[in-house]
Order: structure tokens, then sequence, then C-alpha cells
């Protein structure tokens, strides 16, 4: 008995393993449902595709409105395991960019900050986690 | 002597008041075979949104929602159950159980929890993401027991709620209103509409068959402030002429209970009639400012209901997602979403628990209530099941898993009670409503929602499913 729990721990750590190599292969290409913790976690659309070290994509943002969301459109780059994305949102009286930083982890989830500034200022900094969506029909 | 029919009703000019369970209904030699058909299981889906503080990291290890002890031996004390202690012989608590159809299965639909989750609790099904008319679902729970048991009544169901849920098209991220808003659906593109003025139950009840009844009269009847009852005099006198000593006082007592019901509705117009300042500005004239005045004028409508046998079905909505409400009564005054979204913060997640021990706090009135009616030869509560809980797990992070849920009531022998369940890891709620709606007589249903096997809900086994297993090795 000893001996097959035993087994089957050594089992699903290398397919943890295993399966966490596989997620980082993917890269970077996908739906990210993110989490973004301003006081509570927001969930908020990423979707990246990756080709090389170039990174495109665009991020469906919560305005003030509950409900609704501005999708912005995103360009940046992958060095050394860690990206950056920037974007503006289109058509605000104060145009506002997004900057978004961070690393895929062990877990295969995306996590790092997200920065939102204006020419009034500094509009909010952000840490969020991110995993791949799973899209069904 | 000819029994009395058990469709007979008492009419008025303007009202018809179906009549309790009476012993001259009983043909003296098929006694046992008219219990029997009074023992039909009634059945009550109540959802509470924004899941519970007890599905949060902190909440979980503290026992706020789900007691600590599997099996029969579990403590409610700590948990937000703790007021249904002296039910708790007849709950089933099922814990750590999903609502995966919740969840967004495209990049649209990230962030549109709250204005999808509603639909999904008692369909366990996906929505369809427009803000049109074509809308699509699943058939929820309290439809498929309807459409099978309850077409022999005059209402096949009802469905309630307790706030504003009249907001038309859109409500946000792409969903139409329906799908935050209507928790019963007869079909996968039919959500059907909730009642949230107790006036309008309550003349749905009693003057649905309406013998005579113009809107006119009905009129008068409110301006006069005059009782259905007015109306029925020369009915029940009638009836209690043929009636023995047992089924006067039965037949007093309901009538009684009818017009009590009647009179709070009237104090609670005539009040928000008056000009005096309203919490609910916006809400009808028979909707109390407060919640638990509220909550209870529709539970004892669904009582009178089923002691009337005018409907065995009701979908019982007591809150909207993201709603601002407030409830003092509660003792804590943070609004209902903020103190929802409680940062992980273990003080706000005690105050958002606060909240789901108030909400709970209104079952046992209704219970109580059952308790109190005969119906056959024991009460309304032997033949009642009442289901509780949320489509959402922890608000904080908007998910799914681990989701607040209990039932309550033995529903005539069908469910043993009594015990606390803890589901596998991923357990998706539908196996335990799968089961449930097997106990209550679909014995021929295989699949609900996304289900993958019915969880049996007193040993707490899945049916031919490797789930169980998987509970072993963890």
């Amino acid at each position: 008995m000893t001996k097959q729990l035993t087994t089957m721990i050594a089992v699903l750590a290398l397919a943890g393993s295993v399966s966490a190599q596989t997620k980082k292969a993917d890269g970077l290409t996908g739906t990210w449902n993110m989490g973004l913790q301003g006081g509570h976690v927001i969930p908020v659309a990423l979707v990246l595709t990756q080709e090389g070290e170039t990174l495109t994509g665009v991020v469906s943002m919560p305005t003030q409105k509950i409900g609704q969301t501005v999708d912005v459109p995103l360009k940046g780059t992958l060095a050394s395991g860690a990206f950056s994305l920037s974007g503006t949102v289109e058509g605000a009286k104060d145009p506002t960019t997004i900057e978004i930083t961070g690393k895929l982890n062990d877990e295969g989830m995306l996590e790092g900050r997200v920065v939102m500034s204006g020419t009034s200022g500094p509009h909010g900094d952000m840490p969020y986690t991110a995993e791949r969506l799973k899209e069904r029909k | 002597m000819k029994a009395l029919s058990r469709r007979a009703v008492l009419k008025g000019a303007g009202a018809t008041v179906a009549l309790p369970f009476l012993e001259a209904m009983v043909p003296a030699r098929r006694a046992s075979a008219a219990v029997d058909t009074a023992k039909k299981t009634r059945l009550v889906c109540v959802e509470m949104v924004h899941g519970s503080a007890g599905s949060s990291a902190i909440g979980i290890k503290k026992n706020l929602w789900a007691p600590a002890a599997v099996g029969r031996d579990f403590d409610l004390a700590p948990t937000s159950l703790r007021s249904l202690t002296p039910f708790r012989d007849i709950l089933t608590i099922v814990s750590n159980t999903d609502v995966d159809p919740a969840n967004p299965f495209t990049a649209k639909e990230i962030g549109g929890d709250h204005f999808r989750s509603s639909c999904t609790f008692f369909t366990q099904a996906h929505p369809k993401q427009t803000q049109g008319g074509d809308v699509s679902c699943g058939i929820s729970l309290d439809q498929l027991y309807a459409q099978r048991f309850g077409q022999d009544t005059a209402i096949p169901s009802m469905q309630l709620c307790i706030e504003n849920v009249d907001a038309a098209g859109g409500c946000g991220n792409g969903y139409n209103c329906v799908y935050t808003d209507a928790i019963s659906w007869a079909a996968p593109n039919r959500p059907l509409p909730m009642i949230r003025d107790p006036r309008v139950v309550f003349d749905n009840l009693f003057s649905v068959l309406k013998a005579g009844g113009t809107q006119a009269e009905r009129a008068e009847r409110l301006a006069e402030d005059r009782s259905i009852l007015d109306w029925l005099l020369s009915s029940v006198a009638r009836l209690q002429k043929t009636l023995g000593p047992a089924d006067r006082s039965r037949l007093a007592d309901y009538l009684e209970h009818v017009r009590e019901i009647e009179r709070r509705i009237q104090i609670v117009e005539a009040r928000n009639r008056s000009g005096e300042l309203r919490e609910l500005p916006s809400a009808p004239a028979g909707v109390p400012d407060s919640f638990s005045e509220h909550v209870k004028l529709m539970f004892d409508l669904q009582v009178l209901a089923f002691a009337s046998d005018v409907t065995r079905v009701f979908a019982f909505k007591l809150g909207r997602d993201a709603s601002n409400r407030s409830y003092p009564e509660s003792g804590f005054k943070g609004t209902f979403h903020e103190t929802s979204h409680h940062s992980g913060r273990e003080d706000k997640i005690l105050n958002f628990a606060r909240l789901n021990t108030f909400h709970v706090g209104m079952v046992p009135y209704f219970l109580e209530k059952l308790q109190q009616t005969p119906d056959g030869d024991g009460s309304l509560l032997d033949n009642t099941l009442l289901i509780y809980g949320s489509p959402m797990g922890d608000s904080n992070l908007h998910n799914h898993k681990r989701v607040p849920f209990f039932m309550a009531g033995r529903a005539g022998g069908a469910i043993k009670g009594g015990v606390h369940l803890r589901a596998p890891n991923e357990t998706p709620l539908a196996n335990v409503m799968l089961s449930v709606l097997q106990a209550l007589g679909l014995h021929d249903l295989e699949r609900f929602g996304d289900s993958e096997a019915a969880y049996n809900v007193e040993h707490g086994q899945h049916d031919g499913s490797d789930r169980n297993q998987a509970e072993v090795l963890l």
C-alpha cells in the first residue's frame, strides 16, 4: 500500500511538472482571464498573440459604468521571460495609456502589474494574476 | 355521504378561495389513499446572489458556511446556518460543489459574472450571450418538477422575488436582463417573470379563478379596504353547515390566516401611500420597505398556497446581483455589493458573513409556519423540500467554486436529511440537483445541466462515477 502511494505521488509530481512545462511551451498566445486586484478582484479579458518576441492583443478594460467595457489594442514584446504591453484608450477625453507588465509563472499563470496614466496624472496601478481561459462553445 | 372534492372552492363575486385539506375530502373507504393524495411534495427553490463569506479562503477555515464535520455530527454554531439548528434533523448541507456553467466560456464573456449567474443556478446551464430576444439558457429544476407534477393544481408554479427585476433590454457585458432577473426557466428560451408585489401574489392565489370578478370590482375592494372574505360570507356559511367540528375549526383558522395576510398587505399599502418618505420609493405600494417584512409576507403566501393546494412549486429570488441594498435589520449597515467584495480581508469577510447569516435567518420562519400547518396526517413541512443556495462562491473573486447550498425538508420521505456532505473537488452542483430531481420522482432523468452522475444526497457517493475513488485518494 505504501509503495503504491509512493508511486502515485511520484507520478502525480511528474504529471504536474510536465503540465507546467506544456503550459509554458504554449507561449502567451490565447485568452487570459485576468483578475485585477483593485480592492476586490475585477475579471478582465486579455487576448494575446505571440510571434517570436512580438506580442499583440486586446484588453477589455471596465469603465466606470458597471457592466461596460472598452477594448484597448495592445502591442509589446517578450524578453527574458518578462513581457510588457501598452495601448491607449481611444476616444477618451483624457487619453489614457495602459501598460501591462508581467511574466508567465511555473503554474502557467500570468502575474504582474497594470498601470494606467493620463495627461492629468496616474489613474491606477494594480497587481494582477491571469489564468488561461478554457474556451468553450 | 359524498366526500368534498379536493378542488372545491369558496366563490364570491370577486374572488375564489381554494380550500385547505379537510377531513371531509377523505372518502370513508379510501381514507389512506386520500391522505396519500394530500402528500404531494411541495418544492421551494430559493436563490441568493453573491455567494457566501464561507466560500472564501478565510471563510472556509473559519467554517463560516459549511460546518467542519461531515456526516451527522456537524456543528452549525460557527456557520451562517446556525439559525437552522432547530431543524438540523431535516437539513442536507452539500458543500464544495461548483457551478461551472456560470463561468465565462469565451473572451467576451469574461467580466459578466454578475449578469449571467442567476439564470444558471437552477438550470445549471450556460446562457447564450445576447442582449436581444434570442435568449437561451436551460430548463430549471423547479420547472422540470412543475411540468411533471404541478399540472393538476390551479397554478403549476409561481415565481417570486424581493428586489426590482423590471429592467428591460441589456443589463451589462452583453447580457439580456432576464439572465440577471429570472431564475425559473420553463424552456431554454422561456424565462418566467418574477412577482415582487405581495398584493399581486395574493390576488393571483385567490382571484386567479376570477368567478365573476372584474377589474372594477377588485379596484373597489382596494379603495374600500375590504376583504375578499366579505364576498365569501354566504359561501362559507353554506360550507360550514356541511362540515364536522374539526373541519369547521380548521376552515376558520385557515380563513383567519388568509385575512391576517391580506390585512398585513393592506397595512403596507396604506403606509406606502401615505406620502411618508420611503426607503424604496420606486417599489410598488404592496412591497414593504423592510426586507424581513417582505420576505416573511412572501413565505406566508407560499404557506397559504401550499395549504390550499393552489400550487405546489415556488421559485424565490431573494436578491439581485450588484445590488447596493443595505440590511440594517442584520445589525450591519454596509451595502451588499460592496460588502461582498471583501478584498480577502478577515474583518470584511466577517461583515459579509453577518449578511449571509441574516438572509439564511429568514428560512426558519417559513419552516415553522410549514410545521404548524396540517397536511394529510402530518404537516406541510413533512411534505416540502426547500432548496437554498447561490451560483457564486467567493464573490470577491467572482468565482463559482465551493458555492453555498443546503436543503431543508424530507420531501415526504424522499430525502433523509440530518447530514453534511462534502463533495470531492470540482463536483458539479448539477450532480446534486440531478439526484434531488430523481428523489422527487423524476426517476428517468439521466442528466441535468452539466451533471456527470447523480451525487447521492444521503451518503455522499456518486452513482457510477470515478469521482468516488478520487474522494478516497484525496
